[in-house]
C-alpha cells in the first residue's frame, strides 16, 4: 500500500512540476517578448533604477535581458537544460526583486503611502503593478525555479540535462 | 552540483550570444554604443530623493516633474515654455512662415494619433530616421518648440539636446513641458495622421 501511495504521490508531484515548468516557461516567454518588442520603453524603465553608470552598460542590459528571458522561457517550455535554466532564473530573480523592492521603498518613503499601495511600472513586462503583488509573484517564481532546480519536472522534457550521465559499469 | 553549474553557464553564454544577435537583427533593436539620454543616465542633480522616483510612479513625487525639468533645462542653457506661450507661438503668423517650428518628440504611433498641427515628427530614440526631415526646418527657424507627452516625460528634453548637438543654437530651443496632454485637455487643435494631413480635431474654423 505504502509503495503504491508513494508512487502515486511521486507521479502527481511530477505532473505538478511539469505544469510548473510550463507555467514558468510561458511567463518568462511572455514577459521577455513584451520587453524585447518594446526595447526603448524597457530602456527608459531600466534607467530609473540607477543600476549602472554609462550608456553602454545600460544599453547592454536593456538589449539582452528581455531576449535572455525569452530564451530561458523557451528552454523551460521545451524541457532543455531545465536545472541550469532554473538556476539562472533564481540568479536573475533575486537581485531584480531586490532592486524592485529598493525602488518601492524609496517611493513609499517619498510619498508617505502604505507599502502595498505603491504602484509603478517596474519594467517587469506587465505594466504598472502593486508592489506587494509583484513581490509575491517573484517569490512564487523563485520557489518554482527552486523546485525545478531540485530535479523535478522531468516529464515531457526534450533534454532535461545537457550532459549525458554515463552508466556506471563497475 | 558541478554539472548544474556548468549547465547554467552554458545557458548563460548561449543565451547572451543569442540575445545580442536578436537585438542586432531586430528592427527595434537598441544601438549599444548610442547615448539615448543626452541629459544623463542617472538622476538629475536636482532630484528630490535621488532614489529614482522621477518617472513612472503613479503618485506625484515631492518635486514636480515640471520643476525638475526646469532645473535640468536651466543647467543646459535651454528654456521652458508654458501652454499660453506655446499656444501664442502656434497662432503667431511666423509659425505659418516656418520661422516658428514645433517638434513632436514622441514615437510614430503617438504622433499619428494626434500632434500639434504642422509639428515635425522627431523620435529622439531613432534620430537618424528623422534628422533628414526635421533638421532643415529647424535650421531655418527662429524659434523651435519641442514637446512630448508632458508630465514626467523627458523625451522633449532629449530631442532638444540632440538638436543642440547637431548645431541648433540653444537660444532657439524651447521645451513645452505640458506636452500634448496639456495641449489637448485645453481644447487646442490637434492634427491626426501625417504632418499637414489637414485632419484637425477640433475642426479648424
Amino acid at each position: 500500500m505504502n509503495g503504491k501511495f508513494s508512487f502515486r504521490s511521486c507521479a502527481t508531484a511530477d505532473i505538478f512540476a511539469m505544469l510548473a515548468r510550463w507555467l514558468l516557461g510561458a511567463v518568462f516567454l511572455y514577459l521577455g517578448l513584451n520587453k524585447a518588442l518594446h526595447p526603448v520603453e524597457f530602456l527608459k524603465l531600466m534607467r530609473q533604477y540607477d543600476m549602472v553608470q554609462g550608456s553602454l552598460s545600460l544599453n547592454l542590459i536593456a538589449a539582452t535581458l528581455p531576449w535572455f528571458e525569452t530564451f530561458c522561457g523557451l528552454l523551460l517550455l521545451a524541457g532543455i537544460a531545465v536545472r541550469g535554466t532554473a538556476l539562472m532564473l533564481i540568479l536573475m530573480l533575486i537581485p531584480l526583486t531586490a532592486l524592485v523592492l529598493r525602488r518601492a521603498l524609496a517611493i513609499e518613503s517619498a510619498q508617505a503611502i502604505p507599502f502595498c499601495m505603491v504602484k509603478f511600472d517596474c519594467g517587469c513586462g506587465n505594466g504598472e503593478v502593486f508592489i506587494c503583488r509583484k513581490l509575491l509573484e517573484n517569490f512564487l517564481f523563485i520557489v518554482l525555479s527552486g523546485w525545478l532546480l531540485a530535479g523535478r519536472g522531468r516529464k515531457l522534457c526534450f533534454r532535461h540535462t545537457l550532459s549525458q550521465v554515463k552508466p556506471d559499469r563497475s | 552540483m558541478a554539472a548544474i553549474l556548468t549547465e547554467a553557464l552554458v545557458v548563460l553564454v548561449v543565451g547572451l550570444a543569442l540575445a545580442l544577435a536578436a537585438n542586432q537583427v531586430s528592427p527595434r533593436g537598441l544601438a549599444l554604443t548610442r547615448n539615448y539620454f543626452p541629459a544623463g543616465n542617472g538622476q538629475p542633480a536636482a532630484s528630490a530623493s535621488g532614489l529614482g522616483i522621477r518617472r513612472g510612479a503613479t503618485n506625484s513625487p515631492a518635486l514636480s516633474p515640471a520643476e525638475l525639468l526646469a532645473v535640468r533645462l536651466k543647467e543646459q542653457g535651454l528654456q521652458l515654455v508654458d501652454r499660453l506661450t506655446a499656444a501664442q507661438l502656434f497662432r503667431n503668423s511666423r509659425s505659418r512662415q516656418g520661422r516658428i517650428v514645433f517638434i513632436d518628440a514622441r514615437d510614430e504611433t503617438h504622433y499619428r494619433e494626434g500632434h500639434i498641427p504642422g509639428a515635425y515628427e522627431f523620435d529622439p530614440y531613432h534620430p537618424d530616421k528623422y534628422f533628414p526631415t526635421a533638421l532643415p526646418p529647424c535650421q531655418a527657424a527662429e524659434q523651435i518648440v519641442v514637446y512630448c507627452h508632458g508630465g514626467d516625460c523627458d523625451d522633449s528634453e532629449s530631442a532638444a539636446f540632440l538638436l543642440r548637438d547637431v548645431g541648433i543654437a540653444t537660444n532657439k530651443l524651447f521645451v513645452y513641458d505640458g506636452g500634448i496632454t496639456e495641449w489637448t485637455t485645453n481644447g487646442l487643435p490637434v492634427e491626426t495622421g501625417e504632418q499637414n494631413s489637414g485632419k484637425l480635431s477640433p475642426p479648424d474654423k
